[in-house]
């Protein structure tokens, strides 16, 4: 789903039309970076004020990679020769993170959105279940 | 379809082999990495018998004409689709338009294109190998040239594959005990003393002592070795009789030739040993210029090391196919 956008004309009258039509006195929308305020007078006339706020440094939210199965958690390839995990450590959606090991099949773990690797939740080469938390990414919002 | 839009000579279309032809005089052709094509065609979904497309002169590239799984085995380097890199030894869906490159691979010899649903070309003698000498079987017993347009089978499993991919452990990894590395850049070939064997004496010692190295007179018929000459006691004449790949014959000239996929399916020289057939892939992925020396087996080493291979790949067809069908009930 898209997100709405508030600083729309057509968006501020519509909403104005709805609030009047449902006989609500006012609405107050804060997102980061903007605010939206109307407020319906008695008369049915509506006093609008929409701020924007200074662009200020994209707020870093996270999200956890998390197993997609069963199985036994890689942080490398298994032919790979093993490197120093330094993080935290950009990633790309194209990047693999790790894999799922079940036998001799490897599932690999992808990035989505692309972000920075900022923790391990799982040690390397422990069995985990599905769901369980594997990698902490952080991106911006 | 895929098109070829760049290959380099010898590129051809092969499978498993042609079997059961030799007292005709038609060599059994096939992968020179047979393992290699078998994984492959595991991980699209195909029967291990598929056709694929052996690479063995880079770089290479194809595009696809539509929707498809592909997977790229054999060699030590890595496929580019559309430019950014992906895994070997890894299953993922192209789209249509997308273009697969495969550069020249750091150490290895060959890779493998396997795609869902294999190609899709007539069965000649059993098998869609292609046949350089005979000039049959295969894209018309030819070598894959730019432009060239070859039709995909129906790829039933494509709906199965993984956003992500589905990759597996390559053998060289995955059965490291039984498959031992290069020592100090020499890959050991297990073989068994053959036939003529006696007729070398001391130079039959030399042979599996020495370090010998694949020469560039070397291809899908057979690898000749560049090393100390090895002469039998005396000079004998044979008649000539059957070979099959891994035999390893001594020309009178004492450099050994290693009957490999294309092999001859007759010959008259004396032959000192057979490379087992577990460890054939491992010599079809050695490099022209590449050093190997022979390691003495027995049977019954021979036969555990194909037992070792065979729990591979059956645990590969097994597992992948139940991560698919997990992964599927998950989504």
């Amino acid at each position: 789903m898209s997100a709405i956008d508030f600083s729309d004309p057509a968006t501020i009258a519509l909403l104005t039309q709805a609030l009047t039509a449902a006989g609500v006195d006012g609405l107050e929308i804060s997102r980061p970076g903007a605010q939206l305020r109307i407020v319906i007078s008695g008369e049915g006339e509506a006093r609008i004020s929409a701020t924007e706020a200074a662009p200020r440094a994209p707020r870093a939210t996270q999200t956890v990679v998390t197993a997609p199965m069963a199985g036994r958690f890689c942080v490398e390839h298994p032919a790979a020769s093993a490197v120093p995990q330094n993080l935290p450590r950009s990633q790309s959606v194209a990047d693999i993170l790790g894999f799922i090991r079940v036998g001799d099949v490897l599932l690999p773990l992808r990035a989505d959105p692309s972000g920075v690797m900022t923790r391990l939740l799982a040690a390397p080469g422990a069995l985990v279940g599905y769901g369980d938390p594997l990698f902490e990414i952080r991106f911006p919002s | 379809m895929i098109e070829i839009l760049e290959s380099g000579p010898f590129n051809t279309v092969q499978d498993l082999g042609r079997p059961g032809y030799r007292d005709i005089g038609v060599s059994a052709s096939g992968a020179m990495d047979p393992l290699a094509v078998r994984i492959g065609n595991i991980l699209v979904g195909n029967d291990e018998n598929a056709a694929v497309v052996e690479v063995q002169t880079f770089p290479f590239r194809l595009r696809f004409e539509r929707r498809i799984a592909f997977a790229i085995t054999g060699a030590d380097g890595n496929p580019h689709l559309d430019g950014s890199e992906r895994l070997a030894w890894c299953a993922y869906v192209a789209e249509p338009g997308q273009v697969l490159e495969l550069k020249q691979p750091p150490r290895l010899a060959r890779s493998y294109v396997a795609l869902g649903g294999g190609l899709d070309i007539p069965v000649v003698m059993g098998s869609r190998s292609t046949s350089l000498r005979g000039g049959f079987g295969g894209n018309a017993g030819r070598p894959l040239a730019k432009g060239d347009r070859i039709a995909i089978g129906e790829d039933a499993e494509i709906a199965m594959l993984p956003a992500t991919g589905l990759a597996v452990v390559e053998p060289a990894t995955a059965l490291s005990d039984v498959f031992p590395a290069p020592v100090d850049g020499v890959l050991p070939i297990r073989a068994l003393p053959a036939g003529e064997h006696e007729l070398f004496t001391k130079d039959g010692e030399a042979f599996w002592s020495q370090t010998w190295r694949i020469s560039s007179r070397s291809d899908r018929t057979g690898y000749r070795l560049s090393g100390e000459p090895i002469k039998p006691v005396a000079s004998i004449e044979m008649r000539s009789h059957g070979v099959v790949p891994g035999v390893i014959q001594v020309p009178p000239g004492g450099e050994p030739i290693v009957q490999m996929s294309d092999a001859n399916t007759a010959g008259g020289y004396p032959k000192i040993a057979g490379v087992i057939e577990s460890d054939l892939w491992r010599l079809g992925q050695a490099r022209i210029g590449a050093r190997l020396s022979f390691v003495r087996s027995t049977h019954a080493e021979a036969r555990a090391v194909e037992q070792a291979v065979a729990r591979y790949v059956d645990d590969v067809r097994r597992t992948s196919r139940m991560v698919k069908r997990a992964l599927k009930a998950m989504a």
